[in-house]
Protein backbone atom coordinates (compact mmCIF):
# COMPACT_ATOMS: atom_id res chain seq x y z
CA UNK A 1 0.00 0.00 0.00
CA UNK A 2 0.85 3.40 -0.93
CA UNK A 3 0.96 7.07 0.67
CA UNK A 4 -1.55 7.48 -1.68
CA UNK A 5 -3.50 4.46 -1.28
CA UNK A 6 -3.64 5.16 2.73
CA UNK A 7 -4.77 8.09 2.51
CA UNK A 8 -7.95 7.37 0.16
CA UNK A 9 -9.30 5.09 2.75
CA UNK A 10 -8.87 6.91 5.99
CA UNK A 11 -12.47 8.27 6.41
CA UNK A 12 -13.15 4.29 5.88
CA UNK A 13 -11.18 3.97 8.41
CA UNK A 14 -12.18 6.76 10.98
CA UNK A 15 -16.20 4.80 10.84
CA UNK A 16 -14.77 1.34 10.59
CA UNK A 17 -16.08 0.48 7.25
CA UNK A 18 -13.14 -1.46 5.48
CA UNK A 19 -12.93 -5.02 4.76
CA UNK A 20 -10.65 -7.02 7.37
CA UNK A 21 -8.04 -7.44 4.63
CA UNK A 22 -7.79 -3.83 3.29
CA UNK A 23 -7.83 -3.06 7.52
CA UNK A 24 -4.80 -4.96 7.90
CA UNK A 25 -2.62 -3.55 4.49
CA UNK A 26 -3.70 -0.14 6.36
CA UNK A 27 -2.66 -0.55 9.64
CA UNK A 28 0.60 -2.29 8.37
CA UNK A 29 1.56 1.06 6.09
CA UNK A 30 0.73 3.36 9.09
CA UNK A 31 3.40 1.18 11.57
CA UNK A 32 5.71 1.50 8.88
CA UNK A 33 5.38 5.61 7.88
CA UNK A 34 5.08 8.55 10.28
CA UNK A 35 3.96 10.62 7.85
CA UNK A 36 0.69 8.51 7.19
CA UNK A 37 0.50 8.52 11.12
CA UNK A 38 0.81 12.41 11.16
CA UNK A 39 -1.66 12.80 8.31
CA UNK A 40 -4.51 10.48 10.35
CA UNK A 41 -3.60 11.83 13.43
CA UNK A 42 -4.20 15.21 12.12
CA UNK A 43 -7.06 14.36 9.64
CA UNK A 44 -9.01 13.43 13.13
CA UNK A 45 -8.05 16.22 14.86
CA UNK A 46 -9.27 18.55 12.22
CA UNK A 47 -12.71 16.26 11.67
CA UNK A 48 -13.27 17.22 15.49
CA UNK A 49 -12.11 20.75 15.61
CA UNK A 50 -14.10 21.58 12.27
CA UNK A 51 -17.19 19.98 14.17
CA UNK A 52 -16.40 22.06 17.17
CA UNK A 53 -16.18 25.28 15.17
CA UNK A 54 -19.34 24.78 13.83
CA UNK A 55 -21.43 23.93 16.38
CA UNK A 56 -23.04 27.89 16.95
CA UNK A 57 -25.97 28.52 18.79
CA UNK A 58 -28.93 30.67 17.81
CA UNK A 59 -29.44 34.06 19.34
CA UNK A 60 -31.59 34.85 21.62
CA UNK A 61 -33.06 37.69 19.78
CA UNK A 62 -33.44 35.90 16.37
CA UNK A 63 -35.40 32.91 18.53
CA UNK A 64 -37.67 35.60 19.71
CA UNK A 65 -38.21 37.18 16.18
CA UNK A 66 -38.94 34.11 14.87
CA UNK A 67 -41.60 33.04 17.28
CA UNK A 68 -43.00 36.85 16.47
CA UNK A 69 -42.82 36.27 12.73
CA UNK A 70 -44.15 32.52 12.46
CA UNK A 71 -47.02 33.85 14.61
CA UNK A 72 -47.75 37.04 12.53
CA UNK A 73 -47.60 34.58 9.50
CA UNK A 74 -50.17 31.89 11.12
CA UNK A 75 -52.46 34.80 12.47
CA UNK A 76 -52.79 36.14 9.18
CA UNK A 77 -53.11 33.06 7.18
CA UNK A 78 -56.37 31.85 9.57
CA UNK B 1 -44.75 11.83 30.66
CA UNK B 2 -45.54 10.71 27.00
CA UNK B 3 -44.04 14.51 24.72
CA UNK B 4 -46.53 14.90 22.55
CA UNK B 5 -45.53 14.51 19.11
CA UNK B 6 -44.48 16.87 16.07
CA UNK B 7 -46.93 15.82 14.03
CA UNK B 8 -49.62 16.03 16.90
CA UNK B 9 -48.18 19.87 17.97
CA UNK B 10 -48.19 20.77 13.85
CA UNK B 11 -51.81 20.35 14.05
CA UNK B 12 -52.18 22.70 17.00
CA UNK B 13 -49.84 25.30 15.73
CA UNK B 14 -51.64 25.39 12.50
CA UNK B 15 -54.49 25.69 13.92
CA UNK B 16 -53.45 28.42 16.41
CA UNK B 17 -52.29 27.35 19.34
CA UNK B 18 -49.40 29.41 20.17
CA UNK B 19 -48.16 27.10 22.89
CA UNK B 20 -47.77 24.17 20.57
CA UNK B 21 -45.57 26.48 18.37
CA UNK B 22 -43.22 27.29 20.67
CA UNK B 23 -42.84 23.66 21.82
CA UNK B 24 -42.24 22.99 18.38
CA UNK B 25 -40.09 25.27 18.22
CA UNK B 26 -38.08 24.65 21.12
CA UNK B 27 -37.34 21.33 19.57
CA UNK B 28 -36.21 22.11 16.27
CA UNK B 29 -34.65 25.70 15.97
CA UNK B 30 -31.07 25.11 16.76
CA UNK B 31 -30.69 22.31 14.39
CA UNK B 32 -31.82 24.19 11.59
CA UNK B 33 -29.98 27.31 11.92
CA UNK B 34 -26.81 25.39 12.66
CA UNK B 35 -27.03 23.42 9.41
CA UNK B 36 -28.71 27.32 7.68
CA UNK B 37 -25.47 29.24 9.16
CA UNK B 38 -22.98 26.13 8.38
CA UNK B 39 -24.13 26.61 4.49
CA UNK B 40 -24.63 30.03 4.21
CA UNK B 41 -21.91 31.30 6.44
CA UNK B 42 -23.46 34.70 7.44
CA UNK B 43 -26.28 35.05 10.29
CA UNK B 44 -28.37 37.72 8.23
CA UNK B 45 -28.79 34.85 5.42
CA UNK B 46 -29.22 32.15 8.29
CA UNK B 47 -32.03 34.16 9.77
CA UNK B 48 -34.08 33.90 6.27
CA UNK B 49 -33.65 30.19 5.59
CA UNK B 50 -35.08 29.24 9.48
CA UNK B 51 -38.11 31.50 8.78
CA UNK B 52 -38.67 29.77 5.43
CA UNK B 53 -38.56 26.85 6.63
CA UNK B 54 -40.55 27.15 9.74
CA UNK B 55 -42.80 29.05 7.39
CA UNK B 56 -42.79 26.18 4.76
CA UNK B 57 -43.41 23.30 7.92
CA UNK B 58 -46.67 25.27 9.87
CA UNK B 59 -47.91 25.53 5.98
CA UNK B 60 -47.49 22.13 5.22
CA UNK B 61 -49.11 21.21 8.64
CA UNK B 62 -50.35 17.52 9.00
CA UNK B 63 -48.48 16.59 6.19
CA UNK B 64 -45.62 14.98 8.03
CA UNK B 65 -46.27 11.46 9.81
CA UNK B 66 -43.80 12.00 12.80
CA UNK B 67 -40.77 13.01 14.61
CA UNK B 68 -38.58 11.19 12.03
CA UNK B 69 -40.00 12.37 9.05
CA UNK B 70 -40.55 15.71 10.11
CA UNK B 71 -36.47 15.91 11.09
CA UNK B 72 -35.75 14.55 7.69
CA UNK B 73 -37.51 16.96 5.76
CA UNK B 74 -35.99 20.25 7.82
CA UNK B 75 -32.66 18.76 6.83
CA UNK B 76 -33.78 18.26 3.44
CA UNK B 77 -35.54 21.98 2.95
CA UNK B 78 -32.79 23.77 5.14
CA UNK B 79 -29.90 22.49 3.02
CA UNK B 80 -32.01 23.21 -0.45
CA UNK B 81 -33.28 26.54 0.63
CA UNK B 82 -29.25 27.25 2.06
CA UNK B 83 -27.86 26.44 -1.09
CA UNK B 84 -29.95 28.23 -3.30
CA UNK B 85 -29.32 31.38 -1.24
CA UNK B 86 -25.61 30.36 -2.03
CA UNK B 87 -26.41 30.19 -5.65
CA UNK B 88 -25.11 33.35 -7.16
CA UNK B 89 -22.80 33.91 -4.44
CA UNK B 90 -20.66 31.10 -5.29
CA UNK B 91 -17.13 31.74 -5.98
CA UNK B 92 -14.84 29.41 -8.55
CA UNK B 93 -12.88 27.97 -5.91
CA UNK B 94 -12.95 24.17 -7.19
CA UNK B 95 -9.49 24.47 -7.95
CA UNK B 96 -8.14 25.97 -5.03
CA UNK B 97 -10.03 23.08 -3.07
CA UNK B 98 -7.36 21.15 -5.24
CA UNK B 99 -4.94 23.61 -4.15
CA UNK B 100 -5.38 21.77 -0.32
CA UNK B 101 -5.17 18.78 -1.21
CA UNK B 102 -2.08 15.84 -0.31
CA UNK B 103 0.60 15.38 -3.48
CA UNK B 104 2.37 12.17 -4.00
CA UNK B 105 5.25 11.32 -6.10
CA UNK B 106 5.35 8.75 -8.88
CA UNK B 107 5.48 5.88 -6.49
CA UNK B 108 2.57 6.74 -4.65
CA UNK B 109 4.06 8.18 -1.70
CA UNK B 110 3.97 11.48 -0.07
CA UNK B 111 5.50 14.81 -1.75
CA UNK B 112 7.22 17.68 -0.08
CA UNK B 113 9.52 18.68 2.61
CA UNK B 114 9.97 16.08 4.99
CA UNK B 115 9.55 18.30 8.04
CA UNK B 116 5.99 19.62 7.13
CA UNK B 117 4.66 15.71 5.46
CA UNK B 118 5.68 15.16 9.42
CA UNK B 119 4.44 18.05 10.85
CA UNK B 120 1.41 16.46 13.52
CA UNK B 121 -0.27 18.89 16.02
CA UNK B 122 -3.22 16.75 16.63
CA UNK B 123 -1.34 17.10 20.30
CA UNK B 124 -2.77 20.98 20.57
CA UNK B 125 -5.59 21.00 23.60
CA UNK B 126 -9.03 21.20 21.25
CA UNK B 127 -9.49 24.35 23.33
CA UNK B 128 -6.45 26.39 22.65
CA UNK B 129 -7.19 25.39 18.68
CA UNK B 130 -10.35 26.76 18.98
CA UNK B 131 -9.49 30.36 19.98
CA UNK B 132 -7.72 33.10 18.72
CA UNK B 133 -5.79 33.21 15.20
CA UNK B 134 -5.76 29.09 14.75
CA UNK B 135 -9.54 29.45 15.03
CA UNK B 136 -9.30 32.43 12.62
CA UNK B 137 -8.13 29.92 9.60
CA UNK B 138 -10.46 27.49 10.22
CA UNK B 139 -13.16 29.55 9.85
CA UNK B 140 -12.01 30.70 6.44
CA UNK B 141 -11.03 27.31 5.20
CA UNK B 142 -14.46 26.48 6.12
CA UNK B 143 -16.00 29.74 4.01
CA UNK B 144 -13.82 28.87 1.03
CA UNK B 145 -14.83 25.53 0.69
CA UNK B 146 -17.48 24.75 -2.37
CA UNK B 147 -21.13 25.10 -0.82
CA UNK B 148 -21.78 21.34 -1.82
CA UNK B 149 -18.76 20.40 0.23
CA UNK B 150 -19.38 22.41 2.91
CA UNK B 151 -23.10 21.45 3.31
CA UNK B 152 -21.66 17.67 3.23
CA UNK B 153 -19.62 18.18 6.23
CA UNK B 154 -22.23 20.13 8.08
CA UNK B 155 -24.70 17.24 8.15
CA UNK B 156 -22.23 14.25 8.38
CA UNK B 157 -19.69 15.81 10.99
CA UNK B 158 -21.59 18.52 13.11
CA UNK B 159 -25.61 16.81 12.28
CA UNK B 160 -23.82 13.57 12.73
CA UNK B 161 -26.22 12.05 10.16
CA UNK B 162 -24.89 8.97 8.61
CA UNK B 163 -23.36 8.77 4.77
CA UNK B 164 -26.62 7.46 3.68
CA UNK B 165 -28.79 10.03 5.19
CA UNK B 166 -26.55 12.51 3.90
CA UNK B 167 -26.84 11.24 0.28
CA UNK B 168 -30.73 11.45 0.89
CA UNK B 169 -30.80 15.01 2.00
CA UNK B 170 -28.96 16.36 -0.52
CA UNK B 171 -30.25 14.45 -3.34
CA UNK B 172 -27.18 12.77 -4.36
CA UNK B 173 -24.99 9.39 -4.87
CA UNK B 174 -23.38 7.57 -1.51
CA UNK B 175 -20.11 7.50 -3.46
CA UNK B 176 -20.34 11.37 -4.19
CA UNK B 177 -21.09 12.56 -0.57
CA UNK B 178 -17.89 10.00 0.76
CA UNK B 179 -16.04 11.65 -1.81
CA UNK B 180 -16.65 15.62 -0.96
CA UNK B 181 -16.61 14.95 2.78
CA UNK B 182 -13.66 13.38 2.20
CA UNK B 183 -12.01 16.27 0.46
CA UNK B 184 -12.66 18.72 2.67
CA UNK B 185 -11.33 17.39 5.37
CA UNK B 186 -8.58 16.97 3.41
CA UNK B 187 -8.93 20.90 2.75
CA UNK B 188 -9.41 21.76 5.74
CA UNK B 189 -6.67 19.79 7.15
CA UNK B 190 -4.22 21.18 4.95
CA UNK B 191 -5.20 24.41 5.76
CA UNK B 192 -4.23 24.40 9.33
CA UNK B 193 -1.09 22.42 8.95
CA UNK B 194 0.36 25.03 6.90
CA UNK B 195 -0.76 27.17 9.47
CA UNK B 196 0.73 24.94 12.29
CA UNK B 197 3.19 22.94 11.23
CA UNK B 198 5.70 21.85 11.19
CA UNK B 199 6.20 22.65 14.80
CA UNK B 200 10.39 24.31 15.65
Amino acid sequence: MTCKDAIAVLADYLEAAMSPELLAQLEQHLHDCAPCRAYLATYRKTKSLAAGASRVEMPEEMKLRLRDFLLTQLRAGR
Amino acid sequence: MVETDDRTLLDCAVAGDVSALEKLMSRHPGRVYRLAYGIARNQADAEEIVQDVFLSMVRKGASFEGHAALTSWMYRVTTNVALNKRRGKRRELEVSLEEHLPTYKEDGHRDGDRSYVLADWSGTPEQKLLSGETRRILEEAIDTLPDHYRAVLILRDVEELSNEEVAETVNDSLGSVKSRLHRARMALREQLTRYLGPQP
